[in-house]
């Protein structure tokens, strides 16, 4: 029976429920099963190619210190794609360098949330007992502790930068990958191959390393791609709020707040940076729903 | 998740209280509130005593904030003396624990007004804009997901489902500026900053708070739709009720409204109780933005100021607002739903 205590939280960072779509009828079934994965896919490899490897290949400007005498042109300008902001830095290589910034803190922050998360998650749940109790009490105490407390108290005690937001953001990605990794062990754990892995002699530590965590390792890795579409998000508010990367170095979130001001007047300069932090969020939950359809499906 | 300690209350004897009393006390509810009660004491207390503890280490205190950055050593020296900022971390800590037990929250160092006059004025803003939130998104997702539901995989599903996916996907503040841009901006019909109290002129309080309001409502809304949407589905493919009715010969539409709905609202509900609490950190950004003087703008002053007590009371009051809502939560899904029973969660 499932107890009212067991319930799992919706919001915050858990994924949305999806139902997956009914048995592939056929041949055309199939092939929108595939275009469900591949779409998402190829988007996510043309955003990571775009932001990290074109501006070392490309024809890129770097994104600060343009000159003032190129401030404010058009966009479709020679050499300027995107035309140039108000100090005549390159909108499009912004754009690009500022894609670099929030994804790198995401991945950062989705890693160290896979890795950190998940192992005392998996601990949590397969000892359980006391020391599982103990372990997600704590991590209650990170989820209920205010995100801004925490973001403003690193800004202004280790000084806004991208190393920091990553510490910052990381205090809710551990606990969350935890309590999916420690729901996951749970079911797990209980199953004959692990009993049979440990009547073979096999302790807590190889039991836990070998047998548990490659079982649960594609239910986070799924719940990971989801994570970094919400950490990209994240590091906007941070940055928006001035929290997160400091203003000459771009990124998504910064862009949008230097563009507020100039709103009325110059809305691109919002709807830019806007529409790749949203085009990139999109990209990521659909990869990552996808792939949760297709697990869930076995 | 695990919300439950291992350890349960101990059951009264029964012969030592008679009657009623001891019947109360052994009801499940009343065990199942104890023990939830009893387990958020601690999280509570390591919420208030870590942003106690962060405050205090930040560079500067609320009296060089207060002074300024031109105050003479002294003065700072004076003014923490006044307000007790000179005391240990931990007597401060003990005192404002004391106060909290005996039912004061204390005053802010800032402006020497009582903390709980200042939340009693910034709340009721704040559960307003988040009330406005819900009556969209509840309001629209309901309809939306019945009738995605009726033709499951149809156009309007399809429709639907996609258009969720990206309400989920944009970030409340880059669709508040989005708004901002084209509703008050561009088409000027509403306001873009600022608050109008209800009690001035309720046009005016509505149309301040509709953009706002919007802003937070379209990921709830496309959250919502996609939940409901996904248990209705369930319920209709998996029920017997479901084949006995349509055997019986009920209409399409009478199943879903007085047969499956009735289920499937559950769900919905326990997910708007414990959204009630994670929406609180929403409120700061939103607030930010619109200018709106609610409890998350509070909040970020007050960090900015180093007023301890301010943003103790605030942090306590969210934390204890996310523990009720859960407690809620769980309470109306076992009150609705005759097949939960509170027990043990093992």
């Amino acid at each position: 029976m499932a107890a009212p205590t067991e319930l799992s939280v919706p919001g915050g960072l858990e994924p949305a429920i999806i139902v997956p779509p009914p048995a592939a009828a056929g041949r055309l079934g199939r092939l929108r099963a595939l275009g469900g994965i591949w779409l998402p896919a190829f988007l996510v490899a043309a955003i990571l190619f775009l932001c990290f490897l074109w501006p070392l290949i490309g024809p890129v400007s770097q994104p600060t210190g343009g000159t003032i005498l190129n401030a404010n042109l058009p966009s479709f300008s020679s050499g300027h794609l995107l035309g140039t902001d108000s100090t005549g830095n390159d909108e499009w290589s912004r754009l690009l360098y500022g894609g670099r910034a929030s994804l790198e803190v995401a991945m950062a922050v989705t890693a160290l949330g896979l890795v950190i998360g998940g192992l005392l998650g998996a601990f949590a749940g397969y000892v359980g007992g006391w020391r599982d109790s103990v372990i997600m009490r704590i991590l209650d105490v990170l989820i209920a502790f205010p995100s801004l407390v925490l973001a403003v108290a690193i800004a202004e005690r280790l000084g806004p930068g991208e190393v920091h937001a990553i510490w910052a953001l990381s205090f809710f990605s551990v606990p969350a990958f935890a309590r999916i990794a420690r729901a996951a062990t749970l079911r797990v754990r209980e199953q004959n191959f692990i009993v049979a892995a440990r009547l073979s002699g096999s302790g807590y530590l190889r039991t836990l390393l070998r047998h548990v965590a490659p079982n649960i390792f594609p239910e986070l890795i799924t719940f990971g791609l989801l994570g970094i579409g919400i950490t990209v998000v994240l590091e906007g508010a941070l940055s928006f709020l001035g929290l997160g990367i400091p203003a000459p170095a771009p990124s998504w979130g910064n862009m949008i707040a230097q563009g507020e001001g100039i709103l009325s007047a110059q809305p691109k300069f919002v709807m830019l940076p806007s529409a790749a932090l949203f085009i990139t969020t999109v990209s990521f939950n659909l990869l990552g729903e996808s792939l949760r359809a297709r697990w869930s499906d076995r | 998740m695990s919300s439950v300690a291992s350890a349960p209350l101990p059951a009264p004897r029964a012969g030592e209280r008679a009657g009623a009393l001891a019947r109360l006390a052994a009801s499940p509810m009343l065990r199942f509130l104890a023990r939830r009660i009893l387990v958020a004491i601690p999280v509570l207390w390591g919420v208030t005593f870590l942003t106690f503890v962060v405050i205090n280490h930040l560079p500067g205190n609320a009296a060089q904030q207060l002074l300024g950055i031109n105050a003479t050593k002294v003065e700072v020296h004076q003014l923490s003396a006044k307000l007790g900022l000179d005391k240990p971390l931990l007597t401060r800590y003990g005192d404002w624990l004391h106060g909290l037990v005996t039912g004061s929250l204390g005053h802010s160092l800032a402006s020497g007004q009582s903390v709980t006059s200042i939340l009693g004025s910034d709340l009721p803003i704040t559960f307003e804009l988040l009330a406005f939130a819900f009556i969209i998104s509840l309001g629209l997702a309901v309809p939306i997901a019945l009738l995605a539901a009726r033709r499951p995989y149809g156009v309007f599903d399809r429709l639907s489902m996609v258009l969720s996916m990206a309400g989920l996907s944009i970030a409340n503040y880059i669709l508040a500026l989005v708004l901002v841009y084209f509703f008050a901006v561009n088409l000027n019909w509403l306001p873009a900053l600022g608050w109008v109290p209800p009690g001035k002129s309720l046009g005016g309080n509505i149309k301040t708070l509709t953009l706002p309001a919007v802003s937070i409502a379209v990921s709830l809304l496309c959250f919502y739709t996609r939940l409901l949407r996904a248990d209705l589905v369930q319920q209709l493919r998996s029920q017997d009720y479901v084949t006995t009715a349509r055997a019986k010969g009920v209409g399409p539409w009478r199943i879903i409204l007085h047969h499956v709905l009735r289920n499937s609202v559950f769900g919905l509900i326990t997910a708007v109780a414990l959204n009630l609490g994670t929406l609180l950190g929403v409120t700061v950004i939103i607030e930010q933005i619109f200018g709106l003087p609610g409890i998350g703008h509070e909040l970020l002053s007050a960090i900015n100021s180093r007023d301890i007590p301010v943003v103790e009371g605030a942090v306590f009051v969210f934390g204890l607002l996310v523990v009720l809502a859960n407690l809620l939560a769980d309470l109306l899904y076992a009150t609705l739903d005759p097949r939960v029973k509170y027990g043990s969660a093992d």
